[in-house]
């Protein structure tokens, strides 16, 4: 009998466990999920032009005056909240609509028709940044063309 | 806006929750009485492959401690692995940025932490851990821990109920939980979340050229595997640093609420097995509406104070979605935030403060209805002594001996949280981590160990966490928060198993409203005596000099 005997059992239950549950899961999951929604799998990427130019989940900057800004780093917990509040779009309606000229109103109408609810229905409403400014860019080539590389 | 239909809103969540909880019982059920079903012809084979791999015969009855020896020992070997695999990290697989192995204070206390189904985390994971220890470790210990919570639970109502020849075997419980429950339930979650937004890949981390002209680095990896058991299994530990806060890993509302009621599913469905496994339903619906009870009692003291917020709160989720999720994170065990803690006003911290010194509302997986239990016991026994009639539970006397190991199982708690408490104040460690000030500071070490002592997970301290004092001190606090209870309730559940059963039911009934009130009254009672001085030296004092948050 030798020393290892008393917990062989419950190491041998470990080892099982970590394969089964540590890597076999983990890689079934990942099988699935790059067959059934690549798009979601890597991340939701906007591709311009054949190059990956960021994602539609994750804040980046615009720094020109023509597009909607995220808020500052750290105001969200996470730094990279890719939505604003309504309110906060809003506020930059005035920036963006001296800078290219667009109606206010127009701009408005835009950031409305791209907000959503916290809760479906109702609850505050907020607008992805990415999504508005593709959007922009996609509506107004002549304005923004020259800015996007 | 009126609050109207915010709480008509709850109370569909809670519906559909509560609903699905008591289908899945069904399913407990027989996967932990071992009653033939149609799924008998997929996971028999497996099930029996895995026991003749690990050398168990699962058909052997173990007593209360040979039960806590095989989980005690199974738990640290298990620790021993993701300890191994996360300090020679460098030199394993799957690693694409080359992230160098972890420091063994830092990989002790993760290990410890992941272990235990607590998921503190002093780290933020996509800046330190490679995608292998992602999965082997961590996904890994989050299966593990989870499944050691669900077989203590049923452990103990097989001693409870009086109708079982045994408690059982650590090894059919484990390996059922894992093969039948936690990983079909998993991969059907993670393949959701996939179809929601979560990243799920190998790949390695991608380079963006973003519009604006500068550079991104997406941090993709095998994030919907671990997030739907770390939700599912109550453990909280999240992918990334901002946890659940992260677009990457919590994108929208729908996922949002989707995880939510993930982080309610199972242990919401434990009372009511509790009910089939004693043999009267009523038993197990008193136990979840005094749970539930509480569950509400803490979501109304977080909406007692609506002033403002502070920086903290993603625009897609709001203040509303926020609040709900960090006291249903806190009153589960699972510790997962989707906002900054300091965001919120001091009175949903109390609320969050008060899930965790309670543990059972409706508590982390397995282990809330096993501290349920250690209510009773004490609740049923204060109850005896003022009616002057033996206390009696599910027809069984309750002995001195039960109440007197439930007051262990009890008052281990408060004992964890203050001794380190003091420490870390006297010894200046509190400083050290940027958080040696009153009230606030002092809040920020409460919660530190009572997220510890609870096996939550929740905290204030992240990163600024890793020095020597805290990796140490919450190591051994989460250790002995978690197995100290585990052995009490068994020890138990073991002397109850054979006790005689009158059938005449001569004492007080346990399967009414009367007795749930009793029991949430008991609890609330218990508590707030024991905890009070804590709450008031902090988030209260925070409140009262006109902080907003903390």
């Amino acid at each position: 009998m030798d020393a290892l005997e008393p917990i062989k059992t419950p190491l041998l239950l470990a080892i099982v466990t970590l394969l089964v549950c540590g890597l076999a899961y983990p890689i079934l999951v990942t099988i699935i999920a790059g067959v059934a929604f690549p798009f979601q799998a890597n991340g939701e990427q906007v591709v311009m032009n054949g190059t990956v130019v960021g994602s539609y989940l994750v804040a980046q900057e615009f720094n020109s005056s023509i597009f909607l800004h995220p808020e500052p780093d750290n105001f969200s917990a996470s730094g990279v909240d890719p939505t604003v509040t309504l309110a906060y779009a809003y506020s930059q309606v005035p920036r963006i609509s001296n800078a290219t000229g667009l109606p206010q109103s127009l701009l408005d109408g835009v950031i409305s028709n791209q907000s959503e609810y916290t809760l479906f229905f109702f609850g505050s409403r907020y607008v992805n940044v990415v999504d508005t400014n593709l959007y922009l860019i996609k509506n107004y080539p002549s304005i923004y063309s020259k800015h996007v590389n | 806006m009126s609050a109207l239909p915010y709480a008509v809103w709850l109370v569909f969540i809670f519906a559909a929750v509560i609903a699905s909880s008591w289908l899945l019982s069904a399913y407990l059920f027989a996967v932990y009485t071992g009653r033939k079903g149609r799924l008998d012809r997929l996971f028999d084979p497996i099930d029996n492959f895995i026991y003749k791999v690990i050398r168990a015969d699962p058909s052997k009855q173990m007593t209360g401690g040979e039960y806590f020896l095989a989980l005690l020992g199974f738990s640290a070997l298990a620790a021993a692995l993701c300890f191994i695999i996360l300090v020679a990290q460098g030199y394993l697989p799957l690693n694409p940025q080359h992230f160098p192995g972890l420091a063994w204070d830092l990989a002790l206390h993760t290990a410890l932490s992941f272990a235990t189904n607590t998921d503190l985390q002093h780290y933020a994971g996509e800046t330190t851990l490679s995608y292998f220890s992602q999965a082997a470790a961590i996904q890994f210990l989050q299966f593990a821990s989870a499944a050691i919570g669900m077989c203590v639970a049923v452990a103990v109502f097989r001693g409870f109920s009086g109708k079982f020849s045994g408690i059982g075997n650590f090894y059919y419980d484990f390996v059922r939980s894992i093969t039948r429950i936690l990983l079909p339930a998993s991969l059907v979650a993670a393949i959701v979340l996939v179809a929601l937004g979560l990243p799920q890949s190998l790949g390695g981390y991608v380079t963006a050229n973003t519009i604006g002209g500068g550079a991104q680095t997406l941090d993709i990896g095998p994030v919907a595997s671990l997030v739907s058991i770390m939700q599912l299994g109550t453990n909280g530990g999240g992918y990334y640093g901002a946890n659940s806060a992260s677009p990457y890993q919590n994108p929208s509302p729908l996922t949002n609420w989707l995880e939510i009621g993930l982080m309610l599913l199972i242990e919401t469905s434990m009372p009511f097995l509790f009910g089939r496994m004693v043999g009267n339903k009523r038993e197990g619906h008193m136990l979840l509406i005094a749970a539930y009870a509480i569950y509400g009692i803490n979501l109304v003291v977080a909406f007692v104070n609506l002033a403002p917020f502070g920086p903290g709160i993603e625009a897609r989720l709001g203040a509303f979605s926020s609040i709900v999720w960090t006291v249903t994170a806190t009153s589960t065990m699972t510790g997962s935030l989707n906002a900054a803690l300091s965001a919120f006003n001091p009175v949903v911290i109390i609320a969050a403060l008060m899930g965790m010194f309670i543990q059972a509302a409706p508590g982390g997986i397995g282990g809330g209805v096993m501290y349920l239990l250690m209510y009773v016991v004490i609740a049923v026994f204060i109850v005896g002594l003022m009616a002057g009639r033996t206390p009696e539970y599910l027809g069984a006397k309750i002995l001195p001996n039960d109440v007197k190991r439930a007051v262990i199982a009890f008052v281990s708690h408060p004992i964890l949280i203050l001794i380190p408490l003091a420490l870390a104040f006297s010894t200046g460690a509190a400083a050290v981590a940027g958080a040696g000030s009153i009230p606030n500071g002092f809040t920020k070490v409460l919660y530190e160990f009572t997220s510890a002592a609870a096996n939550n997970g929740s905290d204030f301290l992240g990163t600024a966490g890793n020095t020597l004092f805290f990796n140490i001190s919450t190591s051994i606090v989460v250790l002995l928060g978690r197995f100290i209870p585990m052995a009490v309730m068994l020890a138990i559940a073991d002397s109850m198993l054979k006790r005689t059963r009158s059938s005449q039911g001569g004492g007080l009934r346990t399967d009414n409203l009367l007795f749930a009130g009793i029991l949430v009254v008991s609890i609330l009672i218990l508590v707030v005596l024991t905890f009070l001085p804590f709450i008031i030296l902090g988030p209260v004092l925070s409140l009262l000099q006109g902080y907003n948050g903390i």
